[in-house]
């Protein structure tokens, strides 16, 4: 039997591109801090729409990370922080993968994991917008006032 | 004679192809084909692009990352009930939805940079 199986090759040229960015990223997130200055674009969602997203505080929430204030990144975004591990561990092995053609091993995750995984980042996009205590501790950074 | 079931060239007298195991007489019904359980070749994954998909809904800030989620969740519970077909369809429209989500992250930043650049431009005029 002969499956359509498209096997990974690696040494793809974009790899080498992403790095670069996300070192610049790194860098400028680092040095500017998104809450002041004004060389991060604003969340498109927040922006359009005045709602928080899923995603709101993610870069304060990384520039804080990157001074060693975890507190503070907690207070941004806590959805970040916790993902932030296993998102480092999946482009590392992305990574390890187009130099060495082997990734870091990789567990199985249960489809039904994904869903829920999915599902509690839009509830978290929800809850973090509803007008009363304890939900108004989600806004990024109301947390750091505790 | 080569192996109708794997094309493995086995000396003609032989009775079971040497690679494969199917039974070489004629008239040998062909083996059943593995249903569920399909092995993989070491070394091939149909790619789920959860990682990718996390990074696009959390930093491009967009509800098309969503549907990037729920196409890699359907990848691996695909390959679980040895649908492989299905899994490579559903890792091709996790992909799509990966890329549309890059694309319009990437399109807002440039869409600000044009914007910020533009208000540079006219605070140098009003400064002259």
């Amino acid at each position: 039997m002969r499956t359509n199986l498209r096997i990974d090759t690696g040494k793809n040229w974009w790899w080498g591109i992403a790095v670069a960015a996300v070192a610049v990223a790194a860098v400028l997130l680092r040095a500017f801090d998104p809450a002041r200055s004004g060389i991060f674009p604003p969340c498109p969602v927040r922006y359009l729409t005045g709602w928080y997203c899923p995603g709101c505080g993610s870069l304060r929430a990384i520039h804080e990370i990157l001074h060693g204030h975890l507190w503070v990144a907690w207070a941004m975004n806590p959805l970040t922080v916790l993902l932030l591990p296993f998102l480092a561990y999946g482009l590392a092995s992305h990574l390890l993968f187009e130099i060495r053609g082997r990734g870091l091993p990789q567990p199985y995750l249960p489809a039904v994991w994904i869903r829920a995984l999915g599902a509690a980042i839009v509830l978290f996009g929800i809850v973090r917008n509803l007008p009363f205590h304890p939900f108004t501790l989600l806004v990024p950074g109301a947390m750091r006032h505790l | 004679m080569f192996c109708s079931q794997c094309g493995a060239n086995n000396a003609d007298n032989a009775w079971v192809c040497v690679q494969c195991g199917r039974s070489l007489q004629p008239g040998a019904a062909p083996a059943p084909l593995p249903v569920t359980g399909v092995v993989l070749p070491p070394g091939a994954t149909v790619p789920n692009y959860l990682v990718f998909a996390i990074l696009t809904t959390v930093f491009c800030c967009l509800p098309t990352g969503i549907p990037a989620i729920v196409y890699a969740a359907q990848v691996n519970g695909k390959m679980q009930a040895g649908d492989l077909a299905g899994a490579q369809q559903a890792s091709n429209n996790a992909k799509m939805w990966c890329f549309i989500s890059l694309g319009l992250g990437v399109l807002v930043c440039l869409l600000y940079g044009v914007l910020i650049m533009a208000g540079i431009l006219n605070g140098i005029r009003h400064a002259n």
